[in-house]
């Protein structure tokens, strides 16, 4: 076997959007660095803003990133980097929409083993944790064969990012076209309401545990009557409670108020990723083991809409 | 047009506390109600409306033991035209073997399909992969978190995805297809416990998943199970209903943001 087909290193696929490098790379490369071989970083080739002294090579491939993070297309670059520098020990993707589109196919594609949503790695054992059940539980994977393809959690590994004395070669993988069975049109921006909940002091978000669309009106007069604005998380929008403008979250909004009190919420990682920064985060669950017990500074284990009657009541008395 | 739907039976957890058994060997599912997974009503729904308007048929398709025929039963109660389960006893937690197995029951069983939908994810693995997985397998185009189906031509779909940040791309996908199927992208009808009942009147087919495991080997296994790592955690605020208002109160006094 030629030296190429020997090579150690981890691929991280970096992910871009509208020419800028997301920070959840941060958490891929800061995974990459805690696993140990040297960093190479795979580039659609209008990417901006990116710290080439994180990383220890820089790949730059001719495709944009319509077409770069296309799972159709993203095979084909995969398999040119196999081809040129040899297969890595392991290939990290984000764990976002188009990271783990493109993680699942590849895995299908070159028959690789995939462990998607990774937040921890145990060097010892060699194992990564997963989360199921919305965080009430992980699992610890071990993988059978390398490489492995790996999607990794926003937030989960950005503080082990080291920066070289030098920035990165970059090197260049030639140019890919879009591939036949899908081709990337344009962007959608969702239309912006009437409300910017990303402005207010004080968030009164609520979750799916509520019950039904019905108890709005009540949140609505207790957010009205405490001055804060109403926000949800992602269920009630899915369900029509709320319009799409109230969404805190990953897919929503990303709040940072002084205030964050969430009614009924259980803590999906995704939404945790829109409101963990709020100055104070309160929460209101009946399940004593709701995640976002975890994050909150302040918690209240009850009956929320008894509790919140109480509040209407006492707000309007004092 | 053909469409063919997996849907899944998952543990309903939410409010549930859950154990760990033994040195981390497995979770305590035994006491949990289950229903099908939330994301897979979307994908379902979103199947039946197509056919509803251009003709064809869903069939629904569910891998996990004989109390999976309950999901069967309530996507043919939502207007599936017939319900294939695949009947596996043992939990396959790599999706890669999932896919596997699936990829060869849908080749060995010749089954015809213009689209194959599936939820973004299931609710208990969260793994969001098995899609994509038997795309690559069956070497058809894959789009993933589709909140959209814009347009429905002979030979293509034209579909929105959701990313991050309110942010969307469209892209045109060539039929045939596998699309993953986003909560939100509709309003699933509502399912009567007589509609069911109607529906468990339809033959739903049983396959031995032993049949199509020729070469679903797993490719990771879990090692371990265990609890989240504790952070700091909430100060809990206790007392009656009137000693938390007050003290809740004041904390938003003390923050600035109530008077």
């Amino acid at each position: 076997m030629s030296d190429v087909l020997s090579a150690s290193y981890v691929l991280v696929v970096a992910e871009v959007r509208r020419g800028l490098f997301e920070e959840r790379n941060l958490d891929t490369i800061g995974l990459g660095r805690l696993l140990g071989s040297p960093v190479y970083l795979l580039l659609p080739d209008n990417a901006s803003g990116v710290d080439a002294s994180i990383v220890d090579k820089v790949i730059r491939v001719g495709a944009d990133e319509g077409n770069f993070q296309n799972p159709l297309t993203m095979v084909s670059i995969l398999t040119k980097v196999f081809e040129t520098r040899g297969q890595p020990d392991f290939i990290l993707f984000t764990h976002s929409s188009s990271g783990a589109e493109c993680a699942a196919y590849a895995a299908g594609h070159f028959s690789l083993p995939v462990i998607t949503d990774v937040s921890g790695f145990d060097r010892p054992t060699g194992t990564f944790s997963k989360s199921y059940y919305s965080d009430k539980v992980f699992a610890q994977f071990k993988s059978a064969s390398s490489p492995s393809i790996l999607t990794v959690r926003s937030g989960s590994f950005r503080d082990q990012v080291t920066r070289n004395q030098a920035t990165a070669d970059t090197e260049s993988l030639g140019a890919f076209t879009a591939q036949g069975g899908r081709t990337f049109l344009d962007y959608v921006e969702e239309a912006g309401g009437a409300v910017d909940i990303t402005k207010a002091d004080f968030l009164l978000s609520v979750g799916r545990g509520i019950g039904s669309k019905d108890e709005i009106p009540r949140y609505e007069e207790l957010a009205q009557t405490m001055k804060a604005v109403l926000s949800c998380s992602r269920p009630v929008v899915d369900k029509l409670w709320l319009p799409k403008e109230r969404q805190v979250g990953t897919s929503g909004k990303t709040v940072k108020p002084k205030v964050y009190l969430a009614m009924a919420i259980s803590g999906a990682f995704q939404h945790i990723a829109g409101m963990k920064d709020a100055d104070c985060i309160i929460a209101i669950n009946k399940d004593p083991e709701a995640p976002i017990f975890q994050y909150a500074h302040f918690g209240i284990v009850a009956d929320v809409n008894k509790l919140r009657d109480k509040l209407i009541e006492t707000a309007k008395a004092s | 047009m053909e469409i063919v739907v997996f849907t899944k039976r998952v543990p309903v957890t939410q409010e549930e506390e859950l154990r760990i058994l033994g040195d981390g060997q497995s979770v305590d599912l035994s006491k949990l109600p289950h229903r099908m997974n939330d994301w897979d009503n979307y994908a379902v729904e979103e199947a039946v409306k197509l056919i509803e308007k251009g003709g064809g048929g869903v069939t629904s398709v569910a891998i996990g033991d004989s109390e999976s025929d309950e999901v069967l039963r309530r996507a043919i109660a939502m207007g599936a035209r017939d319900g294939f389960l695949l009947e596996a006893n043992e939990v396959l937690q790599d999706p890669f073997a999932r896919a596997t197995l699936t990829y060869n029951f849908l080749k060995k069983e010749n089954m015809p399909f213009d689209a194959i939908f599936t939820g973004v994810q299931a609710e208990d693995e969260q793994f969001a992969c098995f899609g994509g997985i038997l795309a690559a397998l069956l070497k058809i185009p894959y789009a993933a978190q589709v909140i959209g189906i814009d347009a429905v031509e002979k030979d293509h779909f034209v579909v929105r995805r959701e990313l991050e940040g309110g942010l969307q791309e469209r892209v045109k996908v060539s039929l045939p297809c596998l699309l993953s199927i986003q909560s939100g992208i509709n309003e699933p009808r509502y399912v009567s416990i007589m509609g069911v009942r109607k529906a468990s009147k339809v033959e739903r087919k049983v396959f031995k998943a032993s049949n199509y495991t020729d070469s679903g080997k797993s490719l990771v296994e879990i090692t371990k199970w265990v609890y989240p790592p504790k952070k700091e955690g909430a100060a809990m605020l206790a007392g009656d209903v009137g000693e938390i208002c007050s003290k809740l109160f004041a904390i938003l006094k003390e923050k600035g943001v109530y008077q």
